[in-house]
Order: structure tokens, then C-alpha cells, then sequence
């Protein structure tokens, strides 16, 4: 049989599924988020966007939580990411079961887990509160912080898979020639190590900001309801108030900017040089 | 002229968990000598060579670079250079700015920089690559860019990882040539570790020869290939004939030696004491072998036995010879027409007392 329509025969049940269950009903929502009342054509839901500051305010605010978690996935995975990149085989692969063990139990679970212990009488404050540290709870929770809490759990293993692998690929001779060429530990991450590691600083965060920026349970649960994010009123405007022509619209918003967003990152960062250093 | 010593390792010892890799490693190396750590994988070179480079601490000893303690002592802080086996060269950065690297952490001002790399890339004939990515460089190029960016910063000491071992064998022999050439123009002290015995006798005034983390010899290329300190030196250094013995005559002239084989050797008065009766073990070089087609004597020694096998190696036939109960091997040059016969043919193996190499068999 000829290769190429043995490749299609064999991607085609999954091909139709896709279309099916993903195309299809994406289409018909993207043809809904321009219709009226009488589902005449128009383009008031989008609108109602730019002339109204509260879902512009609501975006931003999706924008900020998303990268405020991709910073500190980043920050958190790094020394891990590192740490697995130097160590045996072995280790490696109990690091990783550690990092993915928590994915076997369902979000909201450990977000209420984190509820548990971020609240006004979770163990935080109340050891903080034990020690004479603080007089009054620090507010962990239903605010932007404890949203970023609970983002940067979901999803911190993405980022450390991501880094990790990328600093497989260095080899590790490279820190013993900078610093044998009269390179600091620091100095030797900041022009050796770091610089290599890009390609996998670049996956994780893309991949941790889109995940944050769509992200629905951990916003809704731990956010409350201050802290409305994109997913989480687009939801609402089908759900509650079934305006479906504004919730399509809300949810192609969401993905349009977060398409942008990370074309312009990838852009910015993926210069002449790195496509000559790391291109294959 | 007094001689200034580079290097200096005191009573060196490194341990790994309770396995000893190093033991009791004593050098002296001279400013501008050509050492050479020769042995085989796991003897103790490369941790060696780590503890100098700063990377690994001795577990006892001292260690002293131009005269200074270095124990503990950070490699950044050793104005050391490195070649890595694995080139090492920083994939992200250009040649420029991988030779650039070290001069930039000396805070050298940019003009001379752009003077420095440009001379040590002429240094190392190539000079048309600085704005070129490592990874658009072949091998040897490569090395050639590590070799320029470890000696751009003008080291002490110049600490050479097995640095030809990734190569194919005609650019091994080409970079050699290089290596030697750069040491005699710019005479770095050197200390180069390799489990090639060739490289190590082409290139150094000396070769510390090492095994199991001990050090079996210290000599000279010429002291190590003719008077082997040890038996795991001769067989390690060159292909050699190996034969058990007993000694049967001691006099003026040398000593014979009856091999368990059947034969009957005579060899020159050797640098060791040996007695009547005394276990030993013989040594012949192939290349000291001659092969000649009737029984005429043109050596000491002469024995008779039938050509098993020849290979031809282009500028050089090895060639089996059975001889009694042994197997020799020869080694011979095309010019002589030995190098033709056929396989089967009775011939005679001559060598002369003084290429006999005679060592007490294995004690206890």
C-alpha cells in the first residue's frame, strides 16, 4: 500500500473525532459570538469588550495571574529542573514520579487542599499566628495570591519537565570549561547554563502561561468570587445567565489574545541567533 | 640554570567511598616540560588531571602550582588551561566569543581582545572561522578552537583531557603534529593524559605511567619503551612476546633463559639481579625480530618455526611464527622481501641478546 494513504487511513478515526468534537462545535460557537437576540449578524458582544472597562479589566487581571504563575513556576522549577539534569538515572526518574504523583489526584481535590491550609484558620496563619508573628490572618485566599498559589501547583510540573529536558542536552563539560577559564559558580550559570537552557525556558513558559490563561477550576475555587478571571465569566455569561453569544464571544477573546501574546513572545526571543544555535 | 618546578603533587591520594583511585602520586613537573599521563581507563589520569584542574579535592597530599598550596583552591581561580575531550567549545557563542570568554572574565579591553583571538586563531591555522557557530566546525577544528581558547589566556599550565580521542585516526596524527608544534613554539608546561601509547611517546619529554592509581614508572619516552620499570609497563607500551622461563646460565655475557615453550634464549646482562634457577619472564619485541629463510645466525638467538599467519599492514607485514610451543609475534618492515612469503613456510626468527628483556616472574 502506498505509505502516504496508509498514513492517512490510520490518522483518520482520530482525524474525525477531532473534527467532530473540537472544529465543528468551535465553528458553530465562533458563528454564535456574532449573533443577536434574533440571531441576526452582529458585532455588538465584541463590543461590548472595548467599550466596557470591566472585561478589558478582567483580561488584564487573566493576564497578570497567568504570568504572575509562569514566573513562579519558573523561579520554583528551575533549581529542580538543575538538580535533575546532574543527577543519576534513578534519581531522575523518582524526581519525576514525585513531580507528576500529585497529577493523580483531580484539581479540585488539591485545590481544596490548598484551601485547607491557606485559610483564616489553615495551618499557615495559625502557626504564623502561634509564633506571635502576625496579629490579624494574612489573606491567602479568594485573592489574586492565592489564585497564583493555586495555578503555580497545577502546573509547576510542566515547567520542570520542560527545563529538565532541555538541560539533558547540555553537556555538562561546558561548566567545567567556564569555570576553568576563570568563571564563578553564578557567573557560569548566567552565560553558560542559562543562555543553553532557552529552548525549554521557552516550552514551559508558553506552555504554563496558555494553560493559566484558560484555566477554569483553580480560578473558580480559590479565587472566589473576587477574582473573576476570563474562563470563569465566560462560564457564567452560558451557565447563569445563558447569554450565549457574549460567553462565545468572551471565549474567543481569551483565545485570540492568548494566541497573540505568545506569537509576540516566541518572536521577541527567537532571534537570528537563537535559530542558529538551536535550530536542528 | 636552576630548574623551576611547575607542578608539584606530594604524596597525592584520592579515595571514592572506601575504592582508592589515587595513591601516593609524587611528580615534579618542570616549567615547560611535556608530561604525560599514560594508562589504560579507571588507573587514576583523569582524576589525576581533575585534581589539578581544581574539580575534584585530594583526599590527602598536596598539591602545589607554581610553588603555590592549591588545595582546595576553586578552578576559576587557578589561571589554568583545559582541553576537554569533548571539545567543550560553548555551543551558543561563536568561535570569537568562545576564545573571547576567558580574556572578558580578565576584563582584557576590547582592542587587545580582538588582537589576542585574532593571533591565537592564525596560532592554530584558522583563522577565517571566528564568526562561525562550533556546531558549523568539524572535529578537528574544533579542537583546534578549544586548544586556542584554553591557550589564548595565557595559562600556567595546560591541562590536555584526552584531547585527540574523538577523532579518526588521520586527524588524530595531524592534531598530534599540531600539539607538538604548539608546545615548541610557545613551550606551556603541559600535562597531557591519554590512554594512547603512541601519542604519549610522540609528544612528551616524560611519561608518568600509571595503573590501578599507582604509578608504575616515570621516565622518558626512550627510559619507558627500553627499560619498563615493570611488566604491566613493557606490555603496556607496544605489542611485545611474552615467554615463562627459568634461568640456566649466569656469566660475563648475560643470561640464558629456558623458556616453558622448549626454546633456549640468550640475553644481555640486564639492569636487574637475577639467580640460578630463578622463575622469570622473557620479553621480545616483534619489531626486534628478523625473519630470514635458512639457518645462518645474525643474531644471539635464533629459533626455528613455520609461518602461521601474515598481515599485511601496508608500511609493515605482522606475521604469527610458531615456534615450539610458542606463538611469536613478528613484526616486518616492507622493504625487507620477507614481508612476501607465504603461509607455512618454514623460517627462522633472529634477534640479538641485547633486545631480550628479562623480568622476575610474578612474586608471591
Amino acid at each position: 500500500m502506498n505509505k502516504r494513504l496508509s498514513i492517512t487511513l490510520l490518522t483518520a478515526p482520530a482525524m474525525i473525532v477531532l473534527l467532530g468534537v473540537f472544529i465543528l462545535p468551535m465553528l458553530l460557537m465562533l458563528m454564535l459570538s456574532f449573533q443577536d437576540d434574533n440571531q441576526a449578524f452582529t458585532l455588538k458582544n465584541y463590543a461590548l469588550f472595548i467599550q466596557d472597562s470591566f472585561y478589558l479589566e478582567i483580561l488584564w487581571r487573566t493576564i497578570r495571574v497567568s504570568l504572575w504563575t509562569v514566573l513562579a513556576t519558573l523561579l520554583l522549577g528551575f533549581p529542580v529542573a538543575m538538580y535533575m539534569a546532574q543527577a543519576s538515572g534513578k534519581m531522575r526518574g523518582i524526581v519525576t514520579m514525585f513531580i507528576l504523583a500529585p497529577h493523580l489526584i483531580s484539581v479540585v481535590i488539591r485545590n481544596f487542599g490548598w484551601v485547607v491550609v491557606l485559610g483564616e484558620k489553615g495551618w499557615i496563619n495559625e502557626t504564623l499566628m502561634k509564633l506571635g508573628l502576625i496579629e490579624q490572618p494574612l489573606r491567602l485566599l479568594y485573592n489574586e495570591l492565592g489564585v497564583v498559589i493555586g495555578l503555580t501547583d497545577s502546573f509547576i510540573a510542566y515547567m520542570v519537565l520542560a527545563l529538565a529536558t532541555s538541560m539533558y542536552a547540555i553537556d555538562p563539560s561546558l561548566s567545567k570549561a567556564a569555570s576553568i577559564l576563570g568563571a564563578s559558580r553564578a557567573r557560569t550559570f548566567f552565560t553558560v547554563t542559562l543562555p543553553l537552557t532557552l529552548p525549554g525556558i521557552i516550552a514551559g513558559t508558553t506552555l504554563v502561561f496558555s494553560l493559566s490563561m484558560s484555566a477554569f477550576v483553580t480560578p473558580a475555587l480559590m479565587g472566589g468570587t473576587s477574582v473573576k478571571v476570563m474562563p470563569v465569566i465566560a462560564y457564567e455569561q452560558i451557565m447563569a445567565t445563558l447569554n450565549w453569544p457574549l460567553g462565545a464571544a468572551l471565549a474567543f477573546l481569551l483565545l485570540g489574545s492568548t494566541i497573540l501574546l505568545v506569537t509576540l513572545y516566541t518572536k521577541l526571543i527567537e532571534t537570528k541567533r537563537y535559530k542558529e544555535v538551536f535550530a536542528s | 640554570m636552576s630548574k623551576v618546578i611547575d607542578v608539584e603533587l606530594r604524596g597525592i591520594i584520592k579515595k571514592f567511598q572506601n575504592n582508592v583511585v589515587v595513591q601516593d602520586f609524587n611528580l615534579q613537573v618542570e616549567q615547560g616540560e611535556f608530561i604525560a599521563f599514560l594508562g589504560p581507563s579507571g588507573c587514576g589520569k583523569t582524576t589525576t588531571l581533575n585534581m589539578i584542574a581544581g574539580f575534584l579535592d585530594p583526599d590527602g597530599g598536596d598539591l602545589l602550582i607554581k610553588g603555590q598550596r592549591m588545595n582546595g583552591v576553586p578552578p576559576y581561580k587557578r589561571e589554568l588551561g583545559m582541553v576537554f575531550q569533548t571539545y567543550s567549545l560553548f555551543p551558543h557563542m561563536t568561535v570569537a566569543e568562545n576564545i573571547a570568554y576567558g580574556l572578558k572574565l580578565r576584563k582584557v579591553g576590547k582592542q587587545e581582545m580582538q588582537e589576542r583571538v585574532k593571533r591565537v586563531l592564525e596560532l592554530v591555522k584558522l583563522p577565517n572561522v571566528a564568526d562561525r557557530y562550533p556546531k558549523q566546525l568539524s572535529g578537528g577544528q574544533r579542537q583546534r578552537i578549544a586548544i586556542a581558547r584554553a591557550l589564548v589566556i595565557e595559562p600556567s599550565l595546560l591541562l590536555l583531557d584526552e584531547p585527540l580521542s574523538n577523532l579518526d585516526a588521520k586527524l588524530r596524527e595531524e592534531l598530534r603534529d599540531e600539539l607538538k608544534r604548539l608546545h615548541q613554539e610557545i613551550g606551556v608546561t603541559t600535562i597531557f593524559v591519554t590512554h594512547d601509547q603512541e601519542e604519549a611517546l610522540a609528544l612528551s619529554d616524560r611519561i608518568v605511567v600509571l595503573n590501578h592509581g599507582f604509578v608504575e614508572q616515570i621516565g622518558t619516552p626512550l627510559e619507558i619503551y627500553n627499560q619498563p620499570a615493570s611488566e604491566f609497563v613493557h606490555t603496556f607500551i607496544g605489542k611485545t612476546n611474552r615467554m615463562e622461563g627459568e634461568v640456566i646460565a649466569i656469566d660475563a655475557d648475560g643470561i640464558k633463559v629456558r623458556t616453558t615453550g622448549g626454546l633456549l634464549i640468550q640475553a644481555a646482562k640486564q639492569a636487574r639481579e637475577f639467580s640460578l634457577q630463578q622463575k622469570v619472564i622473557v620479553f621480545v619485541r616483534p619489531e626486534k625480530i628478523k625473519l630470514s629463510d635458512t639457518g645462518v645466525h645474525t643474531g644471539a638467538n635464533q629459533v626455528e618455526g613455520h609461518l602461521q599467519l601474515a598481515s599485511f599492514l601496508g608500511s609493515y607485514t605482522e606475521c604469527e611464527v610458531v615456534a615450539g610451543k610458542h606463538t611469536l609475534s613478528v613484526k616486518v618492515q616492507m622493504s625487507d622481501k620477507s614481508a612476501e612469503r607465504e603461509a607455512g613456510t618454514t623460517v627462522y626468527c633472529n634477534w640479538d641478546a641485547e633486545d631480550v628483556l628479562i623480568m622476575p616472574a610474578e612474586r608471591g
